[in-house]
């Protein structure tokens, strides 16, 4: 009897934040008919993407123990950068990889910061973040960049592979490498071992300084990366175009550490949690409600699965 | 045929000699015990054999070569290290954490399956029944250790130390890790045990080296040994200037507590007292329940059942500003993370709990503040270069006054020292005694705390023994030192003859 309730126990604290998922979309299939249906479906999808891809890059520093100020910044930067680059006449290839670079190396930097000089991530993110954001506008001037672009580059944000938009194509082999890296690899399993015990990890021979740069390394790699599909996808360029992926990004990250595991960020939860965010702006939005309930209706799911989590933990240390 | 050996071995750190000229060998096949008391210098010698500290001088041979450690990491593939606080990630299974920092992968992918099968053979050999496959949290706390011990023996090293293993253990857990340790032993092995428990190290060892004040005292042979004999060794008294003990007649009752046990366990029907005028000791081992009982009663923990009465008066508390406000002044044992705030100065952190005070409309009146500041400052000879040195500067004992200091000017009867000389020097030591004497006379009750057995017997009036949240005992003088260390281990000289 006992061992079955611990068993339905287990079961919910596993899959409770996919359970609400599920109430969640039936709720608002409900309230909005054809709200699953193939279009809505794929536009839900499709409006996620990004959001997807930056939260996976955060998801990596938070499964090191670091925090990322500094991912929104660098998107925008890069976005710019790359509009820049392509309106300058460079060819798309290495305006992208250029601008993957700019991300990469400014991650690195704060990696850098973070475990030789010992600046925690917090303060060092920021601070990297705002000279990224005011990059961006050293760079832009302030204005948005508008013009044509090659049709190679803007496939990339507005494409199909196959029937599958291009966006949404990008966001689940993001998500399964990301899932794949961190579950299956050594290296993905030393970033994990970090984040959990550095001391005991660091007495193993683990190198958990690396696996921290590593970690804001990819951050800003997935920032820039996210960045350069938002300005293929508009055809644009604004310098503030990614600072509304913070909370977002934040958000979709702690619901997903409600996922598979209790009060650990993994990046199958981070979709998950951005899937949720997603549902909740379009239904919410198809139902009527005023955009700002969304924000209110975010938070409190945020809380939510946060206290379900700190409880959990508190019951697992109880025993 | 010696195995390890350590050849005047000494490691010193500002104003304190942890360890002098320790040399001792290891012989193969051999367990060796290691026995003494807080602060004796065992964790030293541990953390130098595990490559965590370097020794200041002296060396030490492992199979006939010298050995210079530049990490941890270096020194776990020869010298493992079975630490007392387990080294495992809890949310990885059984075998991965046996693997850590030395998985297989091919092109970076895990090995999964080969690491899995290779760990379950590797654990066949000690037939033990762990189910690998678990997270590392989900086992039980014996599991766990054994978890520990298996992941340093993975690694195949020369030599193992225990470090307290048994503490988290019940019965039944440590007659399992004996068995596992003598079938160490019985493959070659050599193996340092190192535990508060002398029947255990009786029962296990065949040499046991009894360390006191970083030094080795004797190496005895554990068939001609018995625990008198090892406490003996390990307290011997010294000099007795080295404890000035101010002689006061008690007065009335200032604190009494009658039957009190706190709603989570950490206060057990505990009754006690004191007195004014007295200084009133509290031995136990770590985690005994001392620090948690006078916390209970400084940072007002809720009472299930008990009174308490303080000059007088039923006593009650919700938090430390209204005991503060009451006349407690507590003096805790994380000197520098609760007994200063170090990021401020000597001047800020004598006039804190005074601000009221020290203040007219919400304004502080700073030359109020500094000539307190000052008094204190001359009172207990704090040696600083002015207020304004930063409280972090300065050395452990002066640190330390300052965290008596800052309750000088509140109406404090009943003072509260947790390990107050822990980590600090010889002379800071006397100091701080005086300081606990002087308190006394002026008609404070002191409550004393102290893992060091030998100044508990020189200072205090009378001795309580803790053991499992629970007073254990009560002493008065002339004391006797092997009663009150037998009541610290409690009957729980666990059983381990059979």
């Amino acid at each position: 009897m006992s061992q079955g309730k611990f068993q339905m126990q287990k079961m919910l604290t596993r899959y409770g934040t996919i359970l609400a998922l599920i109430v969640l979309c039936a709720g608002f299939s409900f309230a909005v008919p054809g709200f699953l249906a193939g279009e809505n479906g794929m536009n839900i999808l499709r409006q996620i993407a990004l959001l997807a891809v930056i939260s996976e890059g955060f998801t990596m520093c938070l499964i090191v123990g670091e925090l990322d100020l500094a991912f929104p910044h660098i998107a925008s930067l890069s976005g710019a950068l790359v509009a820049g680059l392509i309106f300058g006449g460079m060819a798309p290839l290495p305006a992208v990889l250029l601008s993957l670079a700019t991300g990469l190396l400014f991650g690195f930097f704060s990696g850098l910061l973070v475990t030789k000089i010992g600046i925690p991530s917090l303060i060092t993110t920021l601070a990297t973040g705002i000279i990224a954001g005011g990059m961006v506008y050293m760079y832009t001037r302030g204005v948005s960049f508008y013009g044509q672009m090659p049709p190679s580059f803007l496939a990339l944000g507005r494409g199909m592979v196959g029937p599958v938009p291009s966006l949404i194509f990008i966001m689940f082999v993001v998500v399964a490498v990301a899932q794949v890296f961190i579950s299956k690899t050594r290296t993905g399993k030393y970033m994990q071992a970090t984040g959990a015990n550095q001391a005991a990890s660091r007495l193993a021979g683990i190198n958990t300084d690396r696996c921290k740069i590593l970690a804001l390394s990819l951050s800003g790699l997935a920032a820039a990366f996210t960045g350069i599909l938002l300005t293929s996808r508009l055809g644009s360029a604004n310098p503030e175009g990614a600072s509304g992926f913070m909370m977002d990004a934040f958000a979709s990250a702690l619901l997903g550490m409600t996922v598979l595991s209790v009060g650990r960020a993994n990046p199958f939860g981070t979709f998950i949690g951005a899937l949720m965010i997603g549902v909740i702006n379009n239904g919410m939005t198809l139902a009527g409600a005023p955009y700002y309930t969304q924000d209110i209706v975010k938070g409190l799911i945020i809380l939510l699965s946060v206290t379900m989590t700190s409880l959990q933990a508190k019951r697992m240390a109880g025993n | 045929m010696s195995i390890l050996e350590t050849r005047n071995l000494t490691k010193e750190f500002p104003g304190v000699r942890a360890l002098s000229d320790f040399s001792f060998t290891l012989e193969k096949g051999e367990i060796h015990g290691l026995v003494g008391e807080n602060g004796a210098g065992k964790s030293t010698l541990v953390k130098i054999l595990a490559g965590v500290y370097t020794p200041t001088s002296g060396s030490f041979l492992l199979g006939g070569r010298e050995m210079r450690f530049r990490s941890p990491r270096d020194a776990a593939e020869r010298v493992g290290v079975v630490h007392q606080e387990r080294e495992l990630i809890p949310h990885f299974s059984g075998w991965e954490n046996l693997f850590l920092g030395m998985e297989f992968s091919s092109l970076g992918f895990l090995r999964k399956r080969r690491m899995r099968e290779e760990a379950l053979r590797f654990v066949e050999k000690y037939s033990m029944n762990i189910d690998l496959d678990l997270p590392a949290s989900e086992l039980g706390s014996g599991r766990q250790e054994m978890l520990a011990i298996l992941k340093v023996l993975f690694r195949d090293p020369e030599v193992v130390i225990f470090d307290e293993p048994t503490a988290p253990l019940s019965v039944k857990e440590c007659e399992s890790l004996f068995a596992l340790i003598r079938d160490l032993k019985a493959k070659g092995l050599p193996i340092l045990y190192i535990s508060h428990h002398l029947s255990e190290v009786l029962h296990l060892a065949d040499r046991i080296t009894v360390l006191r004040n970083g030094r080795k005292v004797s190496t005895v042979h554990a068939k001609d040994a018995d625990e008198q004999t090892l406490i003996r060794l390990m307290i011997e008294r010294d000099m007795e200037s080295q404890y000035p003990k101010r002689s006061v007649s008690a007065g009335e009752e200032l604190f009494t507590m009658e039957r009190a046990s706190s709603r989570k366990g950490r206060v057990r029907d505990v009754s006690m007292h004191v007195r004014r005028g007295e200084i009133v000791g509290f031995a136990g081992l770590v985690g005994a329940g001392r620090t948690e009982l006078a916390k209970a009663v400084f940072c007002g923990s809720r009472f299930e059942e008990g009174r308490m009465t303080l000059a007088g008066k039923p006593f009650s508390s919700r938090g430390p500003g209204e005991s503060i406000r009451k006349g407690i002044a507590m003096i805790p044992e994380n000197r520098r993370e609760e007994g200063v705030v170090a990021d401020m100065t000597v001047g800020e952190n004598l006039v804190l709990p005074l601000l009221k005070q020290l203040a007219s409309l919400g304004f502080l009146r700073s030359r109020q503040c500094d000539l307190h500041a000052n008094s204190v400052v001359d009172k207990l000879a704090i040696k600083i270069s002015g207020l304004s040195q930063e409280a972090r500067t300065l050395s452990g004992g002066n640190q330390q006054k300052v965290s008596v200091g800052k309750w000088f000017g509140t109406p404090s009867d009943l003072w509260i020292f947790d390990e107050p000389t822990q980590g600090i020097d010889v002379d800071a030591k006397r100091e701080v005694y005086t300081i606990m004497g002087d308190l006394a006379e002026r008609g404070a009750g002191v409550w004393f705390i102290s893992s060091d057995l030998r100044e508990l017997l020189a200072i205090a009036d009378r001795i309580y023994v803790m053991k499992d949240f629970r007073i254990a005992g009560e002493f008065l003088p002339p004391f006797d030192d092997e009663e009150i260390l037998g009541s610290m281990m409690g009957e729980g000289l666990r059983n381990v003859a059979g």
